[in-house]
């Protein structure tokens, strides 16, 4: 009974249009007011304890990070490396959007972040070659969805703090899926290039691929900062972050030099007012989880839908649909904030892998952000393009049917998912 | 004039805390591994990791909090418009005004009861584990940045009821293309 008060008061004011962490407070604050014995000052101390975790700092520092390669001219040299390598087969260019998607995830957490840095260079670029405005939309918006699933990811950052999970696990278990997704995108953009005879661009010499290699493999670098230093126990995820976000100040600033000293003090600006505004979504959050935990509601769902019997996959098909549809109206953060703890214990209950339950997650976020009326991807994209929204999905409507049929793939297989983590952190 | 001061001082805060804490956990992570090296070494040998990580905790939750308020003013904070935005225009503006006076409400609790928070840490005379700073001082955050935000809710509000404009976060800053 308290969980349907509570949820129905969240879902009420969630409608009102007021920020999602607004509503997630004042429907705390409502039920500890009208419902419950815990006083409500309660609410004052969990605000502040709740961020008191080193592993949430992780997310600021990555977005730093992204900020610096987006103002940078990192992206540029990705894009020019990617166009070396697979600019000469049939729409070429927007292959190359596509792998420099892939390259920019493994650098920044986030897809609108990748979706701007790629696409704000890609979309002008594919236009002039005489691709259709709405194809090269299309292919951004849903390749920056990468940005997630390939790790370093704000998304499972997110996971991995509100279920207590191992960042470096879920990283390291988002490899294999981005890959395969990368690989797809690919495939499916290629097949689309062939049947329209798209342009390609003139074969690139081994000596101009070496070349474009090295200008880019300052940025690239980062890879191994993040996913070496975390797996190689150098680092701490949020350590690794920290000197990410240093690193990449310093060849934005000093190496590549397209980022002006003057111009820093808008980055951290920039960064801090994005970072707050997860962080206070993560605080709020996080009191309402509580609440939910004192109420001992997880648990009595967990129980409940255990009653009823259900396979694993039909829960698995549960989580899948419910996902959908919440993406569709809200940002990933959000979702995974108020969801995982709520899915968690019922997942453990069945005997699916948390981190199975991560990556699904993750890339279920990823669908959510390239279909309407919230996808958070398109509108982006559409913004960077100046399309209408309506234009821009029916343009990603192939791949939007990629990332769902990998999205299924992932979910009942979990073995891709869990293949790679297992293997190096020697789990049988 | 001193809404100006203090929104150079929001900006101003929280853009040195997001850049200190990084160079906090930068220069920690560096003296673990330069240890052995004597000349860096006496620079470095203050920092140790557990100060650090507590010093970057405190740093970014008052960034987080001030942030939060800087955020109502650049229109970052969004919420489930979809239903709001199939309304008519004066539906709409009920829902706007609606979900402004519920974020200057709920901040103004919060700012409350954090107010009284810090008073019963402040009598308890509680210091922090590794830093040993006051606690009193650090949960200052609480209310100190719910005010602001309240503040800026309150602000906005106006704003909106005078001229009927909202502020709009749009991504990536100023990059835009015409493509």
């Amino acid at each position: 009974m308290n969980a349907l008060i509570i949820f129905v008061l969240l879902v009420a004011l969630l409608l009102t249009g007021m920020p999602i962490s607004i509503a997630l407070g004042m429907s705390v604050l409502a039920f500890l007011y009208a419902f419950s014995t815990i006083p409500v000052e309660i609410i004052s101390q969990r605000l502040f304890t709740g961020l008191d975790q080193f592993a949430i700092m992780a997310i600021p520092f990555f977005i730093l990070a992204g900020a610096f390669l987006t103002s940078g001219g990192v992206a540029a040299r990705i894009v020019n490396f990617a166009t070396t390598l697979v600019g000469a087969m049939r729409g070429g260019l927007a292959l190359s959007a596509v792998l420099s998607c892939a390259f920019f995830a493994a650098l920044s957490g986030s897809s609108p972040a990748t979706v701007v840095a790629i696409g704000s260079i890609m979309i002008p670029a594919m236009v002039k070659q005489g691709y259709p405005k709405a194809f090269g939309v299309g292919v951004i918006a849903t390749s920056g969805g990468l940005g997630i699933l390939i790790p370093p990811s704000i998304v499972m950052i997110i996971y991995a703090v509100s279920t207590n999970t191992s960042v470096g696990q879920l990283f390291i278990a988002g490899i294999v899926p981005g890959v395969l997704m990368a690989v797809t995108l690919m495939l499916v953009t290629w097949l689309v290039a062939k049947k329209h005879n798209y342009p390609t661009l003139p074969q690139a010499s081994l000596r101009e691929i070496w070349q474009a290699f090295r200008d880019s493999i300052w940025g690239l670098l980062i890879v191994v900062i993040v996913i070496g230093g975390i797996y190689g126990g150098i680092f701490t995820p949020t350590e690794a972050a920290a000197v990410s976000a240093v690193y990449a100040f310093v060849i934005a600033v000093f190496i590549y030099g397209d980022l002006k000293l003057r111009d820093v003090p808008r980055v951290l600006r920039e960064s801090a007012n994005m970072s707050a505004m997860l962080l206070y979504i993560i605080t709020n959050a996080i009191l309402f989880s509580f609440l939910l935990t004192s109420e001992n509601i997880p648990q009595q769902m967990a129980q409940w839908i255990v009653d009823q019997g259900l396979a694993p996959w039909m829960f698995l098909l549960f989580v899948n649909v419910l996902l959908f549809f919440a993406g569709d109206f809200m940002e990933p953060s959000s979702i995974i904030l108020i969801l995982a703890p709520i899915f968690l214990p019922v997942a453990i209950k069945l005997g699916i892998d948390p981190i199975h339950l991560g990556i699904v997650m993750t890339i279920n976020m990823e669908l959510g952000m390239i279909t309407p009326p919230v996808g958070l991807n398109l509108y982006v994209a559409s913004g960077l393009a100046r399309m209408g929204l309506t234009e821009v999905t029916l343009a990603a409507a192939p791949w939007i049917l990629v990332v769902t049929a990998i999205l299924l793939l992932v979910t009942y297989v979990p073995q891709i998912a869990l293949w790679l983590p297992h293997l190096m952190y020697g789990i049988p | 004039m001193i809404n100006r001061i203090l929104d150079r001082l929001e900006e101003w805060l929280i853009a040195s805390f997001m850049g200190l804490a990084t160079l906090v956990i930068f220069f920690a992570v560096v003296h673990r591994y330069t240890s052995g090296i004597p000349w860096l070494w006496q620079y470095t040998r203050h920092l140790s990791t557990s100060w650090t990580q507590e010093l970057c905790i405190y740093l970014f939750i008052w960034m987080a909090k001030f942030g939060a308020a800087y955020g109502v003013r650049t229109g970052i904070h969004v919420g489930v418009d979809v239903l709001v935005r199939s309304l008519t225009p004066a539906r709409q503006r009920f829902f706007v005004i609606l979900s402004l006076v519920s974020g200057a409400f709920f901040t103004a609790t919060i700012a409350l009861l954090g107010g009284k928070f810090v008073h019963f840490i402040y009598v308890t005379g509680q210091i922090s584990p590794d830093l040993e700073m006051p606690m009193w001082i650090i949960y200052l955050a609480i209310p100190l940045g719910s005010s602001l935000m309240c503040y800026r809710f309150l602000q906005v509000l106006w704003h909106y009821l005078k001229s009927g404009e909202l502020p709009v976060h749009t991504y990536g800053g100023d990059i835009e293309v015409a493509a």
